[in-house]
């Protein structure tokens, strides 16, 4: 027998397959990891502090930043999380808007998702160009209604900003005939890939109990078998009124989670075809009129949180009577996402740990905030 | 679906665990203003749990209540009264709205047991809360600073914690 | 792997568990149609595509030779419009877009009266750091005058870090360039944009709040009310005097006529103080503006551009000649000017002005050879 030492190894933070700068200061034996431990705040520009120095509007185009795949997500969560604490009304159609545009999101952000898992096992640059063509399609019609395509800004209190132009529907519409096939394509690319199901399966397994007990949320808790999600498990916005599937995966591996996002974008999808069949009925316009922007919430706290596509994204706000926000707090998800990693990785290989941290799919402006 | 009211929550809390409850005092934001309307005070409906019950009430909601899913702790510095207040937020794995835990330190000694050894996905929130605000965590297993680097003093989330200038970018408030 | 411990019911809809298949080896089956599908992809990426509905085929563009569809709502950076016509400004400096900036990049400060030192709603210098801009579109919102608004401009990218320190100068379009880059958007705000800014002006001294890129422009126009006042104030000093300046006073006087009033007296002035044949020279000048001022109202800009243009260098040619007895030879040339001027800015096919113009410099030029002979 070999007499072997550990040895401390540390991957990142420059590191093209950590999204970021994120660092894994890993102790393996040989090729096998005994420990990791997640390095981070390379990024950590105090967001919560600045939102606090800053109006209750002046941070909607700040919660962008955080996670800069999702701004809609992010502009949700925060928009209902104002709105609660300030008791604003949101019109019918306000709410389908937004329940589009965040499902839109989702569709991109597990499609590049995907994509970037698959670029972090080593499948340069062709799997990821699928995973961001149809992402384009989707910012083009995220820069028709808010202006932008990624720092979106579009959520406004009581609703969104302007309603959506004309050309919307008709070019969603078109897109929605392409998505079925585009899912389809983008599995049988993938799904069947002998490399990847070396590489996926039973890697990274988080079993359910262990993934509930780190407060994983999102596609990663949901790809070990527990079906939570927050549109169901506490319906927002207006949710309760779709029909969707809550997928969920068998193992808890890499290969779980990204059938779970393939999944869940087709039902995403479902969503949006709903949305577009209630639309032209629902009520009030695109912004409650008498939703004031400049807020001065009366002094008490509240909490609302949405499932983002990466998990349960949650705000919470402390109002102390004035303009700005006495406490703002992020709840993001893949931050806490992050916390079994240690778990996730322990006993695998070192090639392994890249795949595990692509399936969680973090992004960094959310983990450092 | 289960769903409690934080007085449902109080209640059970205090048939089973009567020593943890503490009876919540209004706390006053910010200074009362000389002139103007007054803002209020906060008064939240939660039930306020005391420091050193909180490892055995979050347990007890875990465990005999079944909101397994520890969603968040946020800490609120709340300068003028002189304490933080910790909020632990829990969900039912079927759904349902939250329950929270509330616990008030003192600003001058924050000293929290930890929630960790008993339930992992305290872990980063903990550190979190210890980077930013010097909340100290008893019992934590790996208690350093996450966000900023290991050398930085000061917590930068405070409420005292000078805005303009410190020691790294210097400025009028030295120190 | 045991089955989940919580059994969770779901409304209106299912938990369904994924479909997968553990078999690690496939015999490159699953190799195969992968690459079928990239195979496709690569023989469909000859074909252009636009359609939103097609997943085939090339949909990117050949940038800096192909210039991207930029929807209406796009924000990129913000800017300060100005009104065509008379070159106001319609930023009030009112100060909303400086207090909303999330991250304070826009900067300004108030006009004063130079005559009373009073604050007036014109904005003296205005400032944005692109550099820091977050191109959130805020100040476009708030801006209840609709002065600042977002331009579709994103080519900024420059070598020189204090560029894009933008001053007013820099920021300031004309309200033709939005309603261009966003006609309903710009639609929908016209009619009250336009209304406020005339209440604006009302209250400005008319030296502020002006347009730097328009001042020659303005000027120009000034001087040609100008002249039209000092025929007015000739025929009245030759007539029975006064009356004549008296019904102008009646109605309210915009701030051309307010100037062109004063230049006028100031011109009756010098002309009585003058004993040179002023009156006699000064009166044929008029008739130039006379056919601009036709074509000025078909609201047609380059014309009135041109007729201005046309009208100034009349009115110089006429200055010129009224104090000293200067020759016909400069004359001649500015009036040789003109028509050569004018076309430049006049824009292509654009028949009316060049007209003007012409009809202005033959106007100058029938002038001229009236003096000389």
């Amino acid at each position: 027998m070999l007499q072997t030492q550990e040895l401390q190894v540390n991957i990142g933070p420059q590191h093209p397959s950590t999204h970021g700068v994120f660092r894994m200061l890993v102790t393996v034996d040989g090729e096998t990891v005994v420990d990791l431990k997640p390095v981070f705040g390379y990024l950590h520009r105090n967001h919560e502090q600045i939102a606090e120095a800053n109006s209750y509007l002046q941070n909607m185009p700040y919660t962008d930043r955080l996670d800069y795949f999702n701004s809609m997500a992010n502009n949700h969560a925060y928009a209902m999380a104002v709105e609660r604490l300030a008791g604003i009304e949101v019109p019918e159609r306000a709410e389908y808007i937004r329940v589009l545009m965040v499902e839109l999101t989702r569709i991109l952000n597990h499609a590049s998702a995907v994509g970037f898992m698959i670029n972090d096992m080593g499948a340069w640059q062709t799997p990821l160009a699928f995973g961001m063509r149809e992402r384009e399609k989707i910012l083009d019609l995220f820069e028709m209604a808010s202006g932008a395509r990624l720092m979106c800004n579009y959520f406004r209190f009581g609703g969104v900003v302007r309603d959506l132009p004309p050309e919307f529907i008709p070019n969603l519409r078109e897109l929605l005939r392409a998505l079925p096939a585009y899912i389809d394509e983008l599995e049988r690319l993938l799904r069947d890939n002998e490399i990847l199901l070396q590489r996926a399966i039973g890697i990274g397994i988080l079993p359910p109990e262990v993934a509930l007990s780190y407060g994983v949320s999102g596609p990663v808790l949901r790809g070990s078998g527990i079906p939570y999600d927050v549109r169901k498990a506490e319906p927002y916005s207006v949710y309760d009124r779709f029909d969707f599937d809550v997928p969920i995966g068998k193992v808890g591996d890499v290969y779980d989670r990204f059938l779970v996002r393939i999944e869940e974008m087709r039902q995403s999808k479902r969503i949006i075809e709903q949305v577009l069949e209630q639309l032209p009925d629902a009520k009030g316009g695109h912004i409650n009129p008498k939703a004031r922007q400049n807020v001065r919430p009366p002094v008490g706290d509240a909490y609302a949180r949405i499932e983002s596509p990466k998990g349960e994204l949650g705000f919470y706000l402390v109002s102390d009577g004035s303009t700005k926000p006495y406490r703002y707090k992020v709840r993001a998800p893949s931050f806490i996402n992050l916390t079994p990693l240690a778990d996730m990785c322990r006993g695998y290989k070192v090639a392994d740990i890249v795949v595990i941290l692509g399936s969680i799919d973090i992004v960094m402006g959310e983990v450092d905030r | 679906m289960p769903e409690m009211t934080p007085a449902e929550l109080r209640a059970r809390l205090a048939t089973a665990l009567p020593a943890a409850l503490v009876e919540a005092e209004p706390l006053a934001i910010t200074p009362p203003p000389a002139h103007g309307p007054q803002p209020g005070l906060f008064n939240p409906p939660d039930p306020l749990v005391r420091p050193d019950y909180l490892v055995s009430a979050a347990l007890w909601v875990r465990d005999t209540l079944g909101y397994a899913y520890l969603s968040d702790i946020a800490v609120v510095d709340y300068l003028y009264a002189g304490c933080f207040e910790l909020v632990y937020r829990f969900y039912h794995p079927t759904g349902g709205s939250s329950v929270v835990l509330r616990v008030r330190v003192p600003r001058d000694e924050p000293v929290v047991p930890s929630l960790t050894p008993h339930w992992p996905a305290a872990n980063f929130h903990e550190r979190e809360a210890f980077d930013l605000f010097g909340v100290e965590f008893t019992g934590h297993p790996f208690l350093r600073r996450i966000y900023m680097w290991d050398e930085f003093e000061g917590f930068p989330m405070r409420k005292d914690f000078p805005r303009q200038g410190d020691k790294y970018l210097g400025g009028e408030s030295e120190g | 792997m045991t089955a989940s411990p919580f059994e969770i019911e779901i409304p209106r809809g299912r938990v369904i568990e994924v479909q997968r298949d553990d078999t690690r080896v496939r015999w490159g089956g699953g190799l195969l149609r992968g690459m079928a599908v990239v195979w496709k992809h690569w023989k469909e990426s000859f074909k252009l595509n636009r359609s939103y509905s097609q997943i085939h085929g090339t949909f990117t563009i050949e940038y800096p030779e192909e210039q991207p569809r930029i929807p209406e709502a796009y924000r990129n950076m913000p800017i300060l419009l100005y009104d065509d016509e008379t070159g106001h400004e319609l930023c009030t400096s009112c100060f909303q877009c400086e207090r909303i900036c999330p991250p304070q990049v826009i900067h300004m400060t108030q006009a004063k009266d130079p005559a009373t030192g009073k604050p007036v709603p014109a904005v003296a210098e205005f400032i944005i750091e692109y550099d820091a801009c977050m191109s959130c579109g805020f100040c476009a919102e708030v801006c209840p005058f609709d002065a600042i608004k977002m331009d579709h401009e994103f080519e900024l990218s420059t070598d020189d870090h204090t560029r894009l320190t933008v001053h007013k100068e820099q920021l300031l379009r004309p309200i033709s360039y939005y309603a261009k880059i966003a006609p309903t958007m710009w639609a929908e705000v016209r009619e009250s944009a336009l209304k406020k800014l005339q209440g604006n002006v009302r209250r400005r001294p008319d030296v502020i709040g002006l347009a730097p890129q328009l001042t020659e422009k303005i000027a120009a126009r000034r001087a040609e009310l100008a002249a039209q006042a000092v025929q007015a104030a000739q025929a009245a000093a030759a007539a029975p005097a006064a009356p004549a300046a008296a019904p102008a006073e009646g109605r309210k006087l915009t701030p051309e006529e307010k100037a062109a009033k004063l230049a006028a007296i100031r011109a009756a002035k010098t002309a009585q103080a003058g004993e040179s044949a002023t009156p006699a020279e000064a009166a044929p000048a008029p008739p130039s503006p006379a056919p601009a001022g036709e074509a000025a109202p078909s609201a047609d800009k380059a014309a009135k551009l041109a007729a201005i243009r046309a009208a100034n260098a009349a009115k110089k040619a006429a200055a010129g000649e009224a104090p000293a007895t200067l020759p016909v030879a400069p004359a001649d040339g500015m009036a040789g000017d003109t028509p050569a001027d004018a076309p430049p800015a006049a824009p292509p096919a654009d028949k009316a002005a060049r007209l003007a113009a012409i009809r202005a410099a033959n106007a100058a030029k029938k002038q001229q050879s009236g003096d000389g002979s």
